[in-house]
């Protein structure tokens, strides 16, 4: 009853189901995996349909076919297979990444395993079959493996600048870039160099940079990255003391971020200057749409560090009293900028409720109108 | 002897049958015509403002060109499927390159890009100039409305800040800079006799230029699709002359005006104050305890806003610039005047007589059956309860008759 073909979809479905019901409930069963492994599931229960249906499609004579010509070569997938089936027990109890990773080492694993399978009874002439092996995996296998090596080249690389003090981090980037120019240049140049020359250079080279990433990630993140993930700084707004002298203030400065803004205030020597952009000349005020996140790019031009702080209303805490609400930039040292983005809801009623101020700058504030 | 008709010739007998038939000339006919309405507010081919002229003049020259060589190239096109087509004959002698021929070919659309390129690039740059803004306006884009609001510019007498909707009124021969941007998704903003398009993204500001010869009314539509409405988005930028528009701030800065005790229409300012405010400000308003009834439409709209409806019957549409406030006629008799007069006729406003009220009160009775909206509670549980768009209220008709008496008295 059973073909040799729906025996082998019977047992990758059956694998399926389990995978699928581990990972419901042991991992995520509301992530897009699930969804996947249920997807195999229903494709291997077409397939066994198909098999049987179709009886493997057995009328080709077995003597056409050349299935018994040869014996199958040996395959290293069964072993990739078992690794990835033991990935996905331990990704059970450690890490959904494991068990992830298992899954695609077992599906590799089985498309391999199946395409060999298969192409070993093409012919009876192995280099034939190695040929139409090759002439269906390859188009799959090379992206991937250059996927891989890329990735694993661009992992060891950020490990490496994730380790190091940041400017011997440029330094590096820097020697590495000139590196690669070089090389590459020569090669360009040099068409007729040995082969044997440019693998040498480009495995020691990889393995150089995987070994340096390995070696990076054992001395772990630089002190100041571990410190400020760890106080959760980096997009404080707190209009206190600045909490952390990690706190970063460079990833606002984004080229996105900096051409959305509505306005600019620059502290240049001590005064306040705002422009907004399409208004030609100085600002007193700055109108802001109601409801409507809009970004003021706050920038230092004056000796000291200093951050511009915007007054958005006051919240009744307890009877009688009231908070006023308050939103800041970092403290920006000189030469530095930063962008705060305010969503003002209400509307200002008589004027002067919403104003932008620089601590330590008497008598300069910036009205922030929000049209009634 | 007889000869089987090659595909070819099927194809062409075929074509030639349906360029034959009458229905076929009917609606090329129809379509051709199209071409020459004379009532078409939205014409690109008929600039009224010196942005859209600077656009006018490249459009036309590079039209022309293009034009010719397509016409060129489709007469060569065809010209030699039906000499060369397949009759049985030998395959003719293949050659491969002539240098002089493949240089040509390269040479001259190379040259003709290069002189379009380099007027389109100075076009460019001209519709992006500004260094001689005059005024300033900025533009808010939401689901389906255009929000106008006038910073303070003491030069034409806003001294302190106007907002209104659906129609963006401007002095007439002023550099007017629009600071466009959205509160939900990205639209479009585009007069076509006044200048190109230009998109109002959230979170940015993007500038476009405005600026009309004369007086009149230009009508615009949203060219971004934004959702359900989009079609609906209608926008009109009314242009007065100088002496006008100084009549038009004076109007929108005039304080409010609360119906007289009694009056069916302070009945609607209570229906207002009930129902209405929620989302809808009218600058002025007070509720009966004397404090400023300020709207609160960020509880309860997706895009925190609603229509500022201060000064309401001095605009001519409402719902997107979708409906007309003016009936038909009155409506004709402002759009289809004078440079001279539109001015006089617009700051009229709305009358009881001229009133559509019609469409208001169908807009007051069920909104959403009238203008397409994301408008029903059932279905909000991704906005968390927010509307897109004005809600069902479930007005009574006496709650309405009031409310369009009240809404009357908004000059």
């Amino acid at each position: 009853m059973f073909t040799t073909g729906s025996k082998f979809y019977i047992a990758l479905t059956a694998l399926s189901v389990v995978s699928f019901a581990v990972y419901m409930i042991l991992i995520n069963p509301s992530s897009i995996g699930a969804t996947a492994l249920f997807g195999l599931v229903a494709v291997g229960i077409l397939l066994i349909w198909m098999a049987l249906y179709t009886r493997d499609a057995e009328h080709v004579s077995e003597a056409e076919s050349g299935a018994n010509a040869a014996v199958p070569s040996p395959s290293m997938w069964p072993l990739v297979a078992v690794v990835g089936v033991v990935s996905m027990l331990i990704g059970t109890i450690t890490s959904e990444v494991v068990f992830v990773l298992g899954m695609v080492t077992v599906l590799a694993a089985f498309v391999e395993w199946m395409i060999q399978a298969w192409a070993d009874r093409a012919s009876g002439e192995p280099a034939y079959n190695a040929s139409v092996r090759k002439k269906i995996l390859n188009p799959i296998e090379f992206p991937v493996i250059a996927a891989l090596g890329l990735g694993v080249i661009i992992v060891s690389f950020a490990q490496i600048m994730l380790a190091v003090e940041r400017s011997a981090g440029a330094v590096i980037f820097m020697v590495l870039a000139s590196w690669l120019l070089a090389v590459g240049t020569l090669f360009a140049l040099r068409p007729s160099l040995k082969k044997g020359i440019v693998t040498t250079v480009a495995v020691v080279g990889s393995v150089g940079l995987v070994a340096g990433g390995v070696l990076a990630t054992g001395a772990g993140l630089r002190p100041e990255l571990v410190e400020a993930a760890a106080e959760g700084h980096y997009t404080h707004r707190d209009c206190g003391p600045e909490k952390s002298k990690y706190g970063d203030k460079l990833p606002l400065e984004a080229v996105s971020a900096r051409s959305g803004v509505i306005a600019t205030v620059e502290l240049i020597e001590g005064k306040l200057v705002v422009s907004a952009q399409g208004i030609p000349g100085p600002q007193d005020s700055i109108t802001i749409a109601r409801s409507n996140p809009s970004s003021i790019l706050f920038r230092n031009k004056s000796e000291g560090e200093y951050r511009l702080v915007a007054v958005i209303g006051s919240t009744e805490v307890a009877e009688g009293v009231t908070k006023v609400d308050e939103v800041c930039t970092q403290l920006i040292e000189n030469g530095m900028e930063q962008i705060l983005t305010l969503t003002l809801p209400k509307p200002t009623v008589n004027g002067g409720e919403f104003y932008l101020f620089v601590p330590g700058l008497a008598g300069q504030q910036v009205e922030l109108v929000v049209p009634l | 002897m007889t000869s089987t008709p090659s595909h070819l010739d099927r194809v062409l007998n075929r074509l030639g049958r349906v360029l034959r038939n009458p229905n076929f000339l009917a609606l090329s006919g129809l379509a051709v015509l199209g071409g020459c309405a004379s009532n078409a507010p939205q014409d690109t081919w008929a600039p009224g403002g010196p942005n859209a002229q600077i656009i006018d003049d490249l459009q036309r020259p590079v039209f022309a060109v293009a034009g010719i060589i397509g016409l060129i190239v489709v007469a060569a096109v065809v010209y030699a499927i039906i000499k060369f087509r397949d009759r049985g004959q030998p395959i003719p002698e293949q050659t491969h390159g002539k240098p002089a021929l493949e240089i040509t070919l390269t040479i001259i659309p190379a040259l003709i890009l290069t002189v379009v390129g380099v007027f389109t690039f100075r076009t460019v740059f001209d519709l992006s100039r500004t260094d001689d803004t005059e005024m300033i306006i900025n533009v808010t884009g939401q689901q389906w409305w255009w929000e106008y609001d006038y910073p303070v510019q003491t030069e034409f007498g806003i001294d302190k800040p106007i907002i209104t909707s659906g129609q963006l009124v401007f002095p007439v021969g002023t550099k007017v800079m629009l600071r466009q941007t959205s509160r939900d998704v990205i639209h479009s903003y585009w007069i076509p006799k006044l200048n190109g398009k230009r998109d109002a993204v959230p979170g940015r500001v993007h500038l476009n230029r405005l600026e009309a010869d004369a007086p009149g009314i230009y009508a615009g539509q949203c060219t971004e699709f934004c959702g359900l409405s989009h079609a609906n988005m209608r926008m009109e930028a009314v242009a007065l002359s100088k002496d006008d528009f100084a009549k038009w701030v004076q109007g929108q800065l005039s304080g409010y005006q609360a119906p007289a005790a009694g009056s069916l229409a302070k009945q609607g300012e209570e229906v207002f104050l009930n129902q209405c405010v929620r989302c809808h400000q009218i600058n002025g308003l007070t509720r009966a305890d004397g404090s400023l009834a300020i709207a609160a439409p960020d509880e309860s709209m997706v895009s925190g806003v609603a229509p500022n409806l201060s000064k309401l019957m001095t605009r001519n549409t409402f719902a997107g610039a979708m409906f007309d406030l003016l009936t038909p006629q009155c409506r004709a008799d402002v759009w289809g005047s004078s440079s001279q007069d539109v001015g006089e006729k617009y700051l009229r406003g709305v009358s009881q007589d001229c009133l559509n009220q019609t469409d208001l009160r169908g807009w007051l009775r069920n909104a959403p059956e009238m203008k397409p909206m994301y408008a029903n509670p059932a279905l909000l549980t991704s906005t968390g309860g927010k509307y897109r768009g004005m809600p069902y209220l479930g007005l009574s008709e006496t709650d309405i008759e009031k409310l369009v008496a009240y809404l009357l008295t908004l000059k």
